[in-house]
């Protein structure tokens, strides 16, 4: 062939690229590409992804404690307060005053982002409201005070200053988040498991009959096997979600309509694999078991399924760790499980808590993909 | 006796791969099937037990028309018709013994047989086989794991444990060095001696000379010699081989 370049190829060329142009300029039309837009609103995007990253997995337990400041009124009617230097604390601009006189009042290490109240806790036992306040996030406050007359010291006994807070005590230990996360997680992880379980035992007998080497002989077998082909295929072609959405309306929402979701689309794909793997067996085993005078049965049991079954385990691992994924999906419409909590959290703008379930996916999904590899690096 | 009558192969892509070929094979006989890769001598064996199914002609084995069989005649007739391979066709993952074993599947219960549970008398019959061919201590071993040589002793172990009246044998040594050819064609060769027929297809002359009592010659599909070794001459190999090709020897043994 003449591979020379001519007037009618380089015409051809320069029309191609036209093409090819055109359609990328189409392509950025009709996607609405804003990069500018991606870039102005990334403090938006900043604070989710925050969010996702600072998963909420621990917490302590809270008890509700009153901080405490002497406040003699007027000066010398009793010993001043000694202010602590760390922890919650109250700290007065002034460490007495006369009656009638503003001065600031500080918090520190307060409950974060919370109302407070601050009290005259008189000698006599009687309680005075001071001030409202709201702690920042890091639980400070300050608010102005006025020195009343009625909160005076009694007999050298002051009138202190509280503020009652929630505050952590003891150990570190699994938030609310984590416990339903593991829950949710456990169903999803079952209900992977589950379905390519059920898959399996129906995809595998199918998957023979969808093998050209094992059923293609005859008008019989070629009618079986464009029959089960044709099922895969169909049910191949519906997307787990729509799937999902199909047996949510038919049964409600929950994890049985996602199981089911999940069991027809592996059925399909793990046919097919299945039916792909027979189909790459080595013939000469079969050829040797048929002359040997055995019947179809005991061929398939002694020829084709050693053969094919580490190929087998390995889909199923696969499948089960693709299905764990895919039902995280499923969650969204309903499906039950990790993804049903992801959703809601998502909904209800609780991006910590979406965050702790989004880390647990992580984490399992590695942790099936390290298994699955482990497993398929044994079988050969 | 087995009796092959005008047998024609053709296959559905037009390649005509036997043409016409007739010949007896007397009992006790070890007959040699000769020619060029490609001549039909796969084929006119796997014609015999009908592993391929011949276009026209007849095989007859004593009075049955193995041709006319229906299927499940054929299960009992290749019951008795025992099968080695170039390549061994053994099923790699599964142990020796079950490989040997799976000879014996056309006389088996067919449910315990799918269950792989066997009864003991054919596992000592299976051990036996392996006896014969010199390699009772890789019985449990996966069938992978043995040489060559050794995996060729399983495919004839497990043709024994069909208890054949005769033995097809399809290049049975074409994948193996020299020395391993023959040390497997001598226990094909021990077996004739027992009275079971072989049928085998060769390459090499030498080895020819050395085991057959007869030899068929084909090219193209034609039978285009009958007769002993010693009959072939230069020229009946010209015809055999084509005019390019030139002897060689598989040893000096």
């Amino acid at each position: 062939m003449d591979n020379r370049p001519t007037p009618g190829k380089i015409t051809l060329n320069i029309i191609l690229g036209l093409l090819i142009v055109a359609a990328f300029a189409i392509s950025w039309r009709v996607t609405d590409v804003d990069f500018v837009k991606l870039a102005k609103n990334l403090p938006n995007g900043k604070d989710i992804i925050l969010a996702f990253l600072t998963p909420d997995f621990f917490t302590h337990d809270k008890t509700t404690i009153t901080i405490e400041t002497p406040f003699p009124i007027p000066c010398g009617s009793a010993p001043e307060a000694e202010i602590p230097l760390s922890g919650p604390r109250l700290v007065p601009s002034i460490m007495c005053a006369d009656p009638k006189v503003k001065f600031i009042l500080e918090g520190f290490n307060m409950a974060p982002n919370s109302d407070v109240v601050v009290r005259w806790n008189m000698p006599d036992g009687r309680v005075l409201t001071a001030v409202q306040a709201t702690t920042d996030a890091k639980g400070h406050f300050t608010s102005e005070v006025e020195s009343r007359p009625i909160a005076a010291a009694v007999n050298g006994v002051a009138a202190k200053l509280a503020v009652e807070t929630l505050t952590s005590i003891g150990n570190l230990k699994p938030s609310q988040a984590a416990h339903d996360v593991l829950a949710a997680m456990f169903v999803t992880f079952f209900m992977a498991l589950l379905s390519t379980t059920f898959a399996t035992i129906i995809a595998a007998p199918l998957s023979f009959l969808a093998a050209s080497n094992v059923t293609k002989r005859g008008p019989v077998g070629t009618t079986i096997y464009y029959i089960s082909r044709s099922v895969f295929n169909l049910l191949r072609s519906y997307d787990p979600l729509v799937m999902a959405t199909i047996f949510g309306f038919w049964l409600s929402f929950g994890s049985f309509p996602g199981f089911l979701a999940l069991t027809v689309v592996t059925i399909a794909s793990l046919g097919k694999l299945f039916s792909e793997a027979v189909e790459g067996i080595d013939s000469g085993p079969l050829e040797a078991l048929q002359a040997t005078g055995a019947n179809r049965f005991q061929v398939v049991v002694y020829g084709i399924i050693p053969q094919v079954v580490p190929n087998f385990i390995s889909f199923i691992i696969y499948h089960w760790d693709i299905n764990i994924r895919i039902s995280t999906i499923i969650g969204f419409v309903g499906g039950g499980g990790i993804g049903y909590y992801l959703s809601q959290k998502i909904n209800l703008l609780n991006y910590h808590q979406a965050g702790t379930a989004i880390w647990a996916i992580v984490i399992v999904v590695w942790a099936m993909d390290f298994l699955s590899s482990e497993v398929r690096k044994r079988l050969t | 006796m087995l009796k092959i009558e005008n047998l024609t192969k053709v296959y559905p892509n037009g390649t005509v791969a036997l043409k016409n070929v007739s010949f007896e094979v007397p009992d006790g006989e070890f007959l040699v099937v000769i020619g060029l890769s490609g001549s039909g001598k796969s084929t006119l064996l796997r014609c015999i037990n009908r592993l391929i199914e011949p276009t026209e002609g007849k095989v007859y084995w004593d009075k049955t028309d193995i041709t006319a069989a229906s299927p499940t005649e054929l299960l009992h007739i290749r019951q008795h018709i025992g099968m080695v391979f170039q390549q061994f066709n053994l099923v790699r993952r599964s142990s020796v013994m079950t490989n040997v074993l799976s000879g014996r599947l056309g006389y088996a219960n067919p449910w315990l047989s799918l269950l792989n549970i066997w009864p003991e008398e054919e596992k000592r019959r299976a051990m036996q086989a392996l006896e014969r061919v010199g390699i009772p201590d890789k019985a449990y071993s996966r069938a992978d794991t043995l040489s060559g040589g050794q995996q060729q002793r399983v495919g004839i172990a497990r043709a024994l444990m069909q208890e054949p009246k005769f033995i097809l044998a399809d290049e049975p040594v074409a994948s193996l060095d020299p020395v391993l050819s023959h040390s497997i064609l001598q226990y094909l060769e021990q077996l004739n001696k027992e009275g079971i027929t072989v049928i085998c297809s060769l390459h090499f002359l030498d080895l020819v000379h050395r085991y057959a009592t007869r030899v068929v010659g084909l090219k193209d599909g034609l039978k285009v010699f009958e007769g002993t070794a010693t009959e072939i001459d230069r020229a009946k190999f010209k015809e055999i081989y084509g005019e390019e090709a030139q002897e060689v020897r598989a040893t000096t043994v």
